[in-house]
């Protein structure tokens, strides 16, 4: 008795609040609910981080929704419901683009790179003809050919997001028109409009529950695309509505809904329903993306449509990632512009000196000759007068240097990201057997990104575990029964039971300890035995699981699944049917339970609570283990009976009414929860959903983000798509460090979008995750290692490329294009010679700046000083620095090069004999003629 | 179970081809998209990895200091013995009356352009002895003036009419100048007549140009044109006799110079010329420079295996082969006094303990 108590007193305590919300919502479920679904609707309600909203809902209830601020649904009129506004209609759009506006948004896009614009106003530079240094054609191609490439991609994307909205919009679901219910599509479904959903159909908008297929008006729905949860969750129809049947009889009624909203856990409104007025909560909505499960069908009336239901809501569109080191980029391509405008500030400045020097001269001086006298009448030749002249001087000197910022770098760095895509694809380390799956690089742009993350953030149940409990071992009445695991195949059949000539096993198989097994079928009457029996009778009995029947193909067997709320209680069912107490059915009013090949029927009463809370005590550390396949992180669960799981619920509240008074999140620490990995850090910080609500968007974000990066880790739990985003924003907003997010579930999306680098896996929550992410594998495998590895010496090849190269070419003001993109080409391959993590930082960049002028004012001046007073001519003295900057950029290169295959032998010392044969074959022809300018 | 057993017998007979290099890679399943195997595409391709040892850092300065001294000292010795006579002679050839007057005299017709110089040769002048014309700050690099030449027309008789590049010295009358554009225009027209004792010295204008030049750039079917025939003169004519492929004053000219101070061959002497010989030069000073303040020299300069005479590039790689040297020795130094052991983790950058020392 002593341990009956504070079972009830936390059953009291934790589910007062939403018992009060249940009871006012339907009177009918007082008989099943009151000891079955308290436990089930308050672990919902927790979960779901909404027992504040509910206690609002309640005193919601109460008061009238403003008619401003409320949508008015007329059930079954759509004309009625969209006259007054037009509501969205339910086809969605998740393209980007369309085909009008295609272009112009995408060009718009892709000119957030400050080099284009740069390369642009060259281009444009390059077309007026007394300013033409370069063919006119040659300047604009590069520039056109990167742009081309990024479209054709984009363009490629969009329409595979677009096929499949088409596909979404297309498809079909019943409608009640003129009281028969027709197929129509999705798209065509206006608010207001009855729908009918079938067992398996996802819904099509949200709607609220009219009637089900259960008599009780019980509808069982799968969440997996909003929330990511396999399990099924319970919704309700309002009685007043159950018995009415839309073919028979015309329902009429309104409903007062809030305006569409993101939260997806909760929902207000009222119906008024001949002449009376019931509040409606978010047990009676189903949301779009939802299936319909166990229930044969559903009718309800569609409240928010298209791109206002809430799963539209939630997700936050395509949006385009560019990765830190191209934002990096900007940023040092306008220091570089500046740097560029300054040095041609330089040189009109002098330029002008000059002029004004030798301004009595210029009619006649040999290598210049203002004055053209070839015809009868003296004029100016190609003379603009003081100021243009100064002015095209600078623009021309801008043309001339415009190799400081080189087109040949995006160019070079999209083919980096080609061959690191290649490489991470074709890792076999990054493959996974088991679904047959490789790694996906979805985004190409942020490659180089995943050797800068600093803070990683992981979905847990499906990611880094894979949600598989498992029954290993019971201590009951004290009886340690976990010594046998001599199983033998032959034992391993399991437990089957025969009913009709019908055999009934159950789906998942768990490991029997024989002891047990002994115990559990011998029917003698010791105090041990019973213990046994009463174990795994409340453990068949008490929960909320539903047994699904499914055919195999061999027709007498059948298989039953368990399909219920939490994972756990689905090994706990296994576990019970494996030891002989197998569940076979349930309804809403009873339970049979097949016992050692008895069926007892049995009428759910208040007393199998009371059995319960009696055998909480026996029920000691069942341990159940959740499996990773990687290795990574074992995470393994110790529960001490119920009751401390509805103490942890208590103590989550606690830290819910902490934020709700202004206090900071708390850090507990639940030794018990979390262990092996998260145990050996000296602090975790637990954080859920419901307390997110009062954080997220107030000044106690700042509060959270200080505490947050104290500790080690942060969990946070029972959180909404949304609140995920919200986390990784918190982080990603507050410090300049890198973010990623691993996720499998839809209801991952968010962060995945949100975080600078978005991970997906591919794997039993659906495929959203992967079609939003970045990347995407089959499992987690060893993330760490991976990206540690990759992005190795982008930044300095990148940096090499843009100084070294093009620096020296400024002083050297004679260098081949070619030539210096063909430098450029053997970047590609570095990148799989260097396994460095070499810090980038501003330091660096002006320490290699100042390296460069120097390593380019060597290159200039010595030849200049050995040739000063020589009969060296230019395209000698052009071809001396082309090779002399070739050679210096590869032999600096090899020194940064850590690894030296013969992929890098060949591509450094390649690239200088492949200068040495350009140079001699451009010489060799006189119409090459590539470089002759210089001021 | 029996499905597992195909992979297996698959792999066993596959993997002889794959010298089994790798027990847990198995043959690929049907339908696999398990990555290829190869040490490429796993980057696991045989690599070495240079560590900058103190070995290797000391003994890589002291050979290129090694190395460096000795080229540096050969340079310098052989810069030495080139024998170089420069003479400047824009400023001596202005007769006094004319100082003030520079461009009055070096425009007019009238005047008597002819100046005589002499000078003694310092040490013996092997044949051949080279002569160059010396200007200065005169830029052949101008953006202005490279651009302005056609090589098609310069190479081919065919493309007598591309002259577009070669404004404003493109055509007189409608009619194409050849070879057009401003540097053909402002050809060098100073000549010299060298004698020694009171004997003449024969100067060769042959084999001055570059054979490249005169075989494939410049046409032996292309003859001079409306060359400085109306307008502005700006330096020599040509005689429109002779192709330009045998123009080799021209064919130098045309190769522009890459620095505001240059030289160019003007001729050769193929006789030595004895030590104290006094050399008289007689000069035809026609070339303006003046409107832009150049000066003109005479240079004549024999030959070794560097080249014309050239302190620099020994004196530079003496420097660095010296700096080198001196590196060397201090790291060895370095490496003596305050050895430190490699591989040393407490290196580290989060090894290192900010606060100092740790106790």
């Amino acid at each position: 008795m002593d341990s009956k108590r504070p079972t009830e007193n936390s059953l009291n305590i934790e589910s007062g609040t939403s018992r009060r919300g249940i009871a006012t919502n339907s009177v009918r479920e007082v008989n099943f609910g009151d000891h079955h679904h308290p436990r089930g609707t308050t672990a919902k309600h927790v979960r779901h981080g909404s027992r504040a909203g509910d206690s609002e809902a309640f005193s919601m209830s109460q008061r009238e929704i403003n008619d401003d601020d409320a949508r008015l649904v007329y059930v079954n009129d759509p004309v009625k419901t969209n006259e007054r506004f037009e509501f969205a209609r339910n086809s969605i759009r998740t393209g980007k683009y369309s085909i009008l506006t295609f272009l112009p948004r995408n060009l718009f896009e892709q000119f957030h790179r400050v080099a284009y614009i740069y390369f642009l106003v060259i281009a444009v530079l390059n077309q007026l003809p007394q300013l033409a240094v370069f063919g006119r054609g040659a300047s604009i191609l590069p520039l056109a050919f990167v742009l081309l490439v990024t479209t054709v991609k984009d363009a490629y994307e969009d329409y595979r997001r677009h096929r499949s909205d088409r596909i979404e919009n297309n498809r079909l679901a019943l409608v009640l028109v003129n009281n028969q219910f027709h197929s129509k599509r999705w798209k065509d479904i206006q608010v207001g409009e009855i729908i009918k959903i079938q067992a398996n159909e996802t819904l099509p908008c949200d709607i609220v529950l009219l009637s089900t297929s259960d008599p009780t008006g019980v509808a069982y729905v799968q969440t997996i695309n909003l929330d990511g949860e396999s399990n099924l969750k319970t919704r309700y129809a309002k009685q007043e509505t159950l018995s009415k049947f839309p073919e028979k009889e015309k329902i009429g009624g309104l409903i007062r809904c809030e305006k569409p909203n993101r939260n997806i856990y909760g929902f207000q409104a009222n119906l008024e329903i001949d002449g009376k007025k019931l509040s409606l909560g978010p047990s009676n909505v189903v949301l779009r993306g939802c299936e319909l499960k166990n229930t044969v069908w559903a009718i309800g009336v569609a409240v928010y449509a298209g791109r206002e239901t809430k799963a539209m809501l939630n997700s936050s569109g395509a949006s385009c990632k560019r990765s830190r080191l191209e934002s990096r980029m900007n940023f040092e391509i306008i220091i570089l512009s500046m740097f560029l405008i300054a040095l041609c500030t330089v040189v009109s400045v002098c330029a002008a000196l000059w002029l004004r020097r030798h301004r009595h001269e210029l009619d006649f001086l040999p290598f210049y000759r203002r004055k053209d006298y070839s015809e009868g009448k003296v004029k100016n030749y190609n003379y603009y007068g003081w100021g243009m002249e100064i002015f095209f001087t600078f623009l021309m000197s801008v043309i001339v240097f415009q190799i400081m910022i080189p087109i040949s770098l995006y160019i070079s760095m999209e083919l980096i990201r080609v061959g690191q895509a290649y490489f991470m694809i074709g890792d076999t380390q990054l493959y996974d057997e088991t679904s047959n799956s490789r790694f996906q690089c979805r985004a190409l742009n942020i490659n180089e990104d995943l050797g800068q993350i600093k803070y990683v953030f992981s979905d847990k149940t499906g990611t880094l575990t894979e949600n598989k409990m498992e029954f290993q071992c019971a201590s009951i009445g004290g009886v340690d029964y976990s010594g046998g695991k001599g199983i033998t195949e032959k034992d391993h059949a399991g437990y089957s039971v025969q009913v009709d000539g019908i055999i009934l096993r159950p789906k998942m198989r768990v490991n029997a300890d024989p002891e047990l097994q002994q115990l559990a079928k011998s029917r003698k009457d010791t105090i041990k035995c019973k213990q046994v029996h009463d174990f795994f009778l409340a453990l068949a009995a008490c929960n909320a699981i539903v047994p699904l029947v499914i055919d195999t193909p061999d027709p007498t067997v059948k298989l039953i699944d368990y399909q219920g709320e939490s994972p756990d209680e689905q090994a706990l069912v296994y576990a019970a049917a494996t030891y002989g107490f197998m569940l076979v059915e349930r309804t809403s009013g009873h339970i049979v339970i097949d016992i050692q090949g008895q069926r007892q029927r049995s009428r759910c009463s208040f007393t199998f609570l009371r059995y319960h809370a009696k055998i909480g005590v026996m029920i000691l550390f069942i341990t159940v283990t959740s499996f990773t396949t990687s290795g990574v992180c074992i995470h393994s669960f110790c529960r001490t009976s119920n009751n401390e799981e509805s103490c942890i619920r208590s103590l989550q509240e606690a830290t819910a009414d902490m934020a709700k008074k202004l206090m900071a999140v708390s850090g507990v620490t639940y030794d018990t929860e979390v262990t092996s990995v998260a145990s050996l850090t000296p602090a975790a910080l637990i954080v859920d959903g419901t307390s997110l609500v009062y954080i997220l968007d107030s000044e106690l974000e700042e509060q959270l983000f200080e505490l947050a990066s104290k500790c080690c880790v942060v969990l946070c739990c029972r959180v909404a798509p949304l609140q995920k985003a919200g986390i990784v924003a918190l982080v990603k907003n507050r410090t300049a460090d890198m973010t990623l997010a691993i996720g499998d579930g839809a209801n991952d999306v968010s962060m995945i979008q949100m975080a600078d680098v978005g991970v997906g896996i591919s794997g039993q929550e659906g495929r959203q995750a992967v079609m939003a992410s970045d990347f995407a594998m089959g499992q987690y495998v060893l993330f760490t290692c991976f990206t540690l590895t990759t992005a190795i010496t982008e930044w300095s090849s990148v940096l090499y490329s843009v100084l070294y190269t093009s620096l020296p070419t400024i002083v050297v003001g004679i260098l081949d294009k070619n030539l210096s993109r063909r430098t450029l080409l053997k970047y590609p391959q570095l990148y799989g010679a260097g396994h460095r993590q070499e810090c980038y930082n501003s330091k660096f960049f002006w320490l290699t700046m100042m390296d460069t002028v120097w390593q380019s004012l060597v290159a200039f001046f010595i030849p200049v000083f050995a040739y000063w007073g020589s009969n060296l001519d230019a395209s000698s003295m052009g071809d001396l620095w082309t090779i002399a900057v070739v050679i210096l950029v590869n032999l600096h290169l090899a020194m940064d090069v850590v690894r030296w295959t013969w992929i890098t032998h060949a591509a450094i010392w390649g690239s200088i004999i492949a200068t040495f044969i350009c140079v001699t074959v451009i010489d060799a022809f006189p119409s090459l003629v590539g470089y002759w300018y210089a001021l | 179970m029996m499905m597992m057993m195909n992979p297996d017998g698959a792999s066993s007979s596959g993997s002889g081809k794959d010298g089994a290099s790798h027990s847990s890679s198995s043959a690929p399943k049907k339908n696999s998209k398990k990555p290829i195997y190869s040490r490429f595409s796993q980057q696991e391709l045989p690599a070495c990895k240079p560590i900058l040892t103190p070995g290797w850092v000391i003994s890589t300065f002291l050979a290129v200091g090694i190395l460096f001294i000795p080229i540096g000292l050969a340079s310098l010795f052989a810069s030495e013995r080139v024998v170089e006579i420069m003479e400047r002679y824009d400023h001596d050839c202005i007769p006094s009356n004319y100082t003030k007057n520079l461009l009055g005299y070096i425009q007019s017709t009238e005047t008597n352009k002819t100046c005589v110089k002499k000078f003694t040769v310092p040490k013996q002048m092997k044949s051949p002895v080279f002569i160059y014309y010396q200007l200065d700050n005169f830029y052949q690099n101008h953006r202005r003036y490279v651009k302005s030449r056609s090589d098609k027309q310069l190479r081919s008789k065919a493309f007598e009419d591309k002259t577009e590049s070669c404004k404003p010295e493109d055509t007189t009358n409608k009619s194409p100048i050849v070879p057009c554009g401003l540097i053909a225009w402002s050809l060098f027209n100073d000549t010299y007549r060298f004698s020694v004792k009171d004997s003449e010295l024969n100067v060769t204008k042959k084999d001055i140009a570059w054979k490249s030049d005169q075989e494939h750039k410049f046409g032996s079917d292309v003859y001079p044109k409306n060359f400085q025939s109306s307008g502005l003169i700006g330096g020599a004519k040509l005689n429109a006799s002779i192709p330009l492929s045998q123009q080799e004053d021209l064919i130098v000219w045309m190769r522009t110079a890459a620095l505001p101070t240059f030289r160019k061959l003007y001729g050769k002497i193929e006789v030595d010329l004895e030590a104290d010989d006094e050399v008289t030069v007689v000069i035809e000073n026609n070339y303006n420079t003046y409107s832009f303040g150049g000066k003109k020299r005479l240079v004549l300069s024999t030959t070794s295996w560097i080249g014309g005479k050239n302190d620099f590039l020994g004196i530079a790689y003496i420097t660095v082969g010296g700096i080198c040297l001196f590196l060397a020795i201090a790291f060895i130094l370095l490496y003596v006094i305050n050895p430190r052991p490699l591989g040393d983790p407490s290196y580290l950058s989060w090894n290192k303990n900010p606060a100092g020392q740790m106790k």
